[in-house]
C-alpha cells in the first residue's frame, strides 16, 4: 500500500478535522495543530496580533500553568514550537509514543480554556518577548525589514496582506486583555482546526484518543469576519522603496504579484522561481555568482514564492552585490536575467527545477513532524492530506512553454516592485 | 471540557539502532537501514578538521570545501549536475572533521554516488574557481559579521585562544584572503584525495550493495594517519573582562559568556551537559526564565558546550534590547553563581534524566539525525553503542553529580563577556556593574 492510501481522515461532532498517518521511525508521535487564524485575520491598529497570541498559547489554561506545557515536552525529550502566517498559526509536539494522550490533553486545554489562564502580567510580559523577537529579526538585522517593505508595496493599504505577522510596535504596545480574550473566542474552536497525528499507531487507535480529549469541546458560537483579501487592481508597477541605511552591501529585493497558492499557474511560477534562482545551476546563480561576478554567493536561494492561498502570492528574488558594485549595476542585471525568462526555458532547465524543488518537497516531509506539517497543511488549505505525498505530481506535465508564456505575462514591469537597500555612505566600514 | 489529567505510562525501551559495518579497502562504511525512509543521508567523514591548520593557511578547510563544489570539471559545476539527480551537496568543516555528503533519493541514489566520489576525489581545483570562491568567501564573511549575533560569535575565539583557535573557522578575511591555489591543492592532495575516511550511510537501504558503495567511494586511497593535538594557551589579559565589539546604532545588543572549559574526551558528557541544560538549553531552563519569561529583555536566552578533541568552550548567550544589556550580563552571571552555591532542584534532576532517555525515539527520528549521531561517533572514535552508554550515563546521574559537575565547569570567575552592540551606549552601564574590565573593540582590526 503507498503511503498515501495509509492516511486516516476523520472529522468529530464538534467539526474537528483529524488526520493520522504512519511514521517512518517507532516509538514517535508528532502531533500537528493548524488553525485557520493568521495575520491576514487581523484589522488595521491590531497588526502582529495573531502572533502575538501565538505566544499567551504558552502561558497556562485552565489547568495547565505558566511554561507548564514547555516544561511537559521538555521532560520527554520532544520537540515543541509554533509558528504564525499570514494564513494560520500552528502548534506541534513530537514525542515518545506513550506521552501521546498527555500531549493531547494538553492541546485540548488551551484550546477549551485559555481564556482562564489569561492575566494582564502574562500580557505584558509576552508582549516585551514579541518587541525583542521583532527587533532581534527585523530591526537589529541588516535588510530586516525587507519583507515589511515589500508586503506594503505589494498589496494596499487596508489589505490584510499589507502588514507582516510580527505587526507593528504601537500596534503591539496597544494590545489588551479583553481584546485576548475576544480572539482565542472568535478563532479558537475545533472547528478551525486540523489536527494531524504521525505515528505507529492504529488510526482508530489515536481517533479514540483524540474524541477522549477533543470531543466535548465545543464549536465557536459564531464565524469572525474576515477581512476581505481580494484585489481590484494590478500592481501598477514598477514601484520601489529605496533604503539608504546602516547595511553591509546594496541589496535588491525584486517580487511580482502571481497567482494564489494551489493553482495550477502557482505551480509554473514557482517552476519558473526555481529556474531562476533555486539552485547553484539556476540562472541567477549562473549569471550572477559565477560568470559576471557582481552578486554575493548565496548557494543558489535567489529566488523563492510566498505562498498566500486567499489572495496573490509573491514571487521574490533577493541578492547581494559584490564589492565595488553598485546597487543600480545589481538591479539592473537581476532584472534583466529575470526578463529573459520570457524569451524560453529548456527542457533541462525545467527537469532540474522539478528535480530541486522534489528534493526541496522530499526534504520537508522526511521527518515526523515536517510530515505531519505537510499533511496538516494540505488538509486546512485544501481539504486533501494525500497531497503532501503526491504534490511532485502537480509539476510533472508543466511543460517549458507554460512557464515562459507565464514569465512573459507576470514578470513583467507593471508587476514587478522593488526595494532596494543602499549603504549610507560609500566609505562606511565593511564590517557594519 | 472535563477530561482529567492523563498520567503518562511506561516509556517503551530504547536502543540505537547498531550500525552495520563493512571494510571496503582503506575504508569502512557504517550504515543504517531505515525502511522507508526514501531521502538517504551520505557522509563522507575524514578525522581533519580546521584545528589542523597551518597557521600560515588559516580558512584553506573551508575554502577547500567551497571549491569542491566547482566539481571535475571546474567552473562551478558540480551542483548543477548533482540538482539534475535530485541530490543535494553537503559539505561542512569544523574544527576536528571536513565532512562531505549528499541528500539523495534512494532511486537516485547510484548515479549520485559516482559523481560525489569524482568531486571528493578529482575535484578540477582551477586556479580561477579558487580565487573566485576566496574572493567570495571574504565578502561573506563581512556580510554574515553584520548581524550581530555572528560578530559576537566570531569575537568570542580570539578572547579564550591563541593559536588557529584564536581565528575563526572560517579563517577570517586577513588569512583567508592569503591563501593561494597551491595551498588549497595541497591540502586536497594530503587530506582527500589520498586518504579513505569513513563513509556513514542512513535510509531505506533494501537493495543497496554497501560493498559496491564503499568500491565506488575509497577506491585505492589509503589510511589516514594519526595527528597529534596540543591544547591551546590563553591570550594574556585580565578575568573576567568585557569586550564590546563595536556596531554603532545596534537597537539591541548580542551578548556571549564564554569560558574555556576541557576537551570533548576529558568532560563528562552527561553531568556536563546536564548542568547547562538546566542553565540554558531548554526553554524552562534558568536563563531563558529570568531573562525572557520574567524580565521580557530578550526573545530567548540560552547556553551550550562547544566541545573539540583538544580543548572546549561554554557559552550563554542572548541578545536583549540594548537599554537592558548591563542587567542581562549581571543576571545572567547570578545565574550561573545560584546553580553553583544552591545546586539542581529534584525537578531539574527529573527533567534532564528524563529528555536525555525517554526521548531518544524523538532525537532520532529521521535519517539525516541518525545519520549526525553516526558522523559524531566517527569523528571522536566513539563506540557504535555510544547512545545507549550516554543514556545510561543520564539514567544514573543524581543531585549530588550535577551539583558537582556546575562546580567543576562552570566558572564565571574565568568568563570573557562578549557584547555586540553600541559602545558608545553601553560603555558606562557595563563599567558600573563591576563584572571586569570594559574594552571596546572595532570589528574591522579583528581579523587582519
Amino acid at each position: 500500500m503507498g503511503a498515501a492510501e495509509r492516511i486516516g481522515q476523520f472529522t468529530l461532532d464538534n467539526g474537528l478535522r483529524l488526520v493520522t498517518a504512519p511514521a517512518s521511525t517507532g516509538q514517535v508521535a508528532a502531533v500537528n495543530l493548524w488553525y485557520g487564524v493568521g495575520s491576514r485575520h487581523e484589522v488595521p491598529g491590531r497588526t502582529g496580533f495573531a502572533h502575538l497570541f501565538e505566544h499567551l498559547m504558552f502561558q497556562g489554561s485552565g489547568n495547565v500553568a505558566k511554561a507548564e506545557h514547555f516544561d511537559v515536552v521538555e521532560r520527554l525529550g520532544g520537540d515543541i514550537n509554533a509558528s504564525t502566517s499570514t494564513d494560520r498559526t500552528n502548534y506541534f509536539e513530537t514525542v515518545p509514543t506513550h506521552a501521546l494522550d498527555l500531549i493531547l490533553w494538553l492541546e485540548a486545554d488551551r484550546l477549551a480554556s485559555l481564556r482562564e489562564g489569561m492575566t494582564q502580567e502574562v500580557l505584558d510580559n509576552q508582549r516585551d518577548v514579541v518587541k525583542n523577537e521583532r527587533r532581534q529579526r527585523y530591526d537589529n538585522q541588516p535588510y530586516g525589514t525587507a519583507l515589511e517593505r515589500i508586503l506594503r508595496l505589494a498589496y494596499p493599504e487596508g489589505h490584510p496582506y499589507h502588514h507582516p505577522t510580527i505587526g507593528s510596535m504601537a500596534d503591539l504596545d496597544a494590545a489588551d486583555l479583553d481584546y485576548v480574550k475576544s480572539f482565542h473566542k472568535a478563532h479558537y474552536g475545533p472547528d478551525n482546526c486540523v489536527l494531524t497525528v504521525v505515528s505507529d499507531l492504529e488510526p482508530e487507535d489515536v481517533l479514540a484518543r483524540v474524541e477522549k480529549f477533543f470531543g466535548a469541546v465545543p464549536a465557536r458560537d459564531a464565524l469572525p469576519e474576515v477581512p476581505d483579501a481580494s484585489l481590484n487592481s494590478s500592481l501598477g508597477g514598477p514601484v520601489r522603496d529605496a533604503v539608504t541605511e546602516t547595511v553591509p552591501a546594496p541589496g535588491v529585493f525584486v517580487g511580482f504579484r502571481v497567482p494564489a497558492y494551489g493553482t495550477r499557474e502557482f505551480d509554473v511560477l514557482h517552476l519558473a522561481s526555481a529556474v531562476l534562482g533555486q539552485g547553484q545551476g539556476s540562472r541567477l546563480y549562473r549569471d550572477l555568482v559565477v560568470d559576471r561576478p557582481i552578486a554575493a554567493d548565496d548557494g543558489g536561494a535567489a529566488a523563492d514564492i510566498l505562498p498566500f492561498r486567499y489572495t496573490d502570492s509573491l514571487l521574490l528574488v533577493n541578492m547581494l552585490a559584490r564589492e565595488g558594485v553598485s546597487g543600480d549595476e545589481l538591479e539592473q542585471a537581476v532584472r534583466k536575467t529575470i526578463a529573459e525568462l520570457a524569451g524560453g526555458v529548456t527542457e533541462e532547465e525545467l527537469d532540474r527545477a522539478r528535480a530541486v524543488l522534489e528534493l526541496d518537497h522530499l526534504q520537508s516531509i522526511s521527518g515526523p513532524s515536517g510530515l505531519a506539517d505537510s499533511l496538516s497543511s494540505c488538509a486546512q488549505l485544501f481539504d486533501d492530506p494525500a497531497l503532501a505525498y503526491t504534490w511532485p505530481d502537480r509539476w510533472s506535465d508543466i511543460t517549458a512553454e507554460e512557464v515562459r508564456a507565464a514569465a512573459e505575462r507576470l514578470l513583467v514591469d507593471d508587476n514587478v516592485l522593488v526595494v532596494r537597500f543602499d549603504p549610507e555612505t560609500s566609505e562606511a566600514p565593511a564590517a557594519l | 471540557m472535563s477530561q482529567t489529567r492523563p498520567e503518562l505510562g511506561a516509556p517503551a525501551s530504547f536502543t540505537f539502532p547498531r550500525p552495520q559495518r563493512v571494510d571496503v579497502g582503506a575504508g569502512t562504511v557504517v550504515a543504517i537501514d531505515v525502511p522507508g525512509q526514501l531521502l538517504v543521508s551520505l557522509r563522507l567523514v575524514h578525522q581533519h578538521g580546521a584545528a589542523l591548520e597551518p597557521l600560515d593557511a588559516m580558512g584553506v578547510s573551508l575554502l577547500t570545501s567551497e571549491v569542491l563544489e566547482d566539481g571535475p570539471d571546474g567552473n562551478s559545476s558540480l551542483a548543477p549536475a548533482l540538482e539534475r539527480h535530485g541530490a543535494e551537496w553537503n559539505s561542512r568543516v569544523t574544527w576536528d572533521a571536513f565532512v562531505t555528503g549528499l541528500d539523495v533519493p534512494v532511486n537516485r541514489l547510484n548515479q549520485a554516488v559516482g559523481l560525489f566520489s569524482e568531486a571528493v576525489r578529482r575535484p578540477a581545483l582551477d586556479a580561477d574557481d579558487i580565487l573566485r570562491r576566496r574572493e567570495q568567501l571574504v565578502e561573506r564573511f563581512w556580510l554574515g559579521s553584520a548581524s550581530a549575533q555572528t560578530l559576537a560569535m566570531r569575537s568570542v575565539g580570539g578572547q579564550l585562544f591563541t593559536g588557529r583557535y584564536g581565528t575563526p573557522l572560517a579563517g577570517g578575511p586577513g588569512k583567508l584572503g592569503a591563501v593561494t591555489p597551491e595551498q588549497v591543492a595541497s591540502f586536497h592532495g594530503d587530506t582527500l584525495a589520498s586518504t579513505a575516511g569513513t563513509l556513514v550511510v542512513v535510509g531505506d537501504l533494501t537493495g543497496v550493495d554497501l560493498s559496491e558503495l564503499g568500491k565506488r567511494v575509497f577506491g585505492d586511497t589509503s589510511a589516514s594517519r594519526e595527528r597529534d593535538l596540543t591544547t591551546p594557551a590563553p591570550p594574556p589579559g585580565e578575568l573576567p573582562r568585557v569586550v564590546v565589539v563595536d556596531r554603532p546604532g545596534s537597537v539591541q545588543s548580542a551578548l556571549v559568556i564564554a569560558q574555556r572549559v576541557p576537551s570533548r574526551k576529558e568532560v563528562d558528557l552527561p553531568r556536563a551537559e546536564g548542568v547547562s541544560e538546566i542553565l540554558g538549553g531548554m526553554f524552562t531552563s534558568r536563563l531563558n526564565m529570568e531573562l525572557r519569561e520574567r524580565l521580557g529583555y530578550t526573545y530567548g536566552a540560552g547556553s551550550g558546550f562547544d566541545l573539540r578533541r583538544d580543548t572546549g568552550v561554554f557559552l550563554m548567550s542572548t541578545q536583549v534590547e540594548a537599554d537592558t544589556t548591563a542587567h542581562s550580563i549581571t543576571s545572567s552571571l547570578e545565574q550561573v553563581n545560584e546553580l553553583r552555591d544552591g545546586g539542581v532542584t529534584e525537578q531539574e534532576l527529573q527533567t534532564v534524566r528524563e529528555s536525555n532517555t525517554v526521548g531518544l525515539p524523538v532525537s532520532y527520528s529521521t535519517a539525516r539525525s541518525m545519520a549526525g549521531a553516526l558522523v559524531d561517533m566517527v569523528v571522536h572514535d566513539l563506540p557504535d553503542d555510544h547512545v545507549d552508554r550516554q543514556r545510561a550515563g543520564y539514567e544514573k546521574l543524581t543531585r549530588e553529580s550535577l551539583d558537582s559537575a556546575a562546580q567543576e565547569y562552570l566558572h564565571p570567575e574565568q568568563a570573557v563577556v562578549v557584547v555586540a552592540g553600541d559602545a558608545e551606549r553601553l560603555r558606562g552601564p557595563l563599567g558600573e556593574t563591576g563584572v571586569g574590565p570594559v574594552e571596546v573593540v572595532d570589528p574591522e582590526t579583528l581579523w587582519a
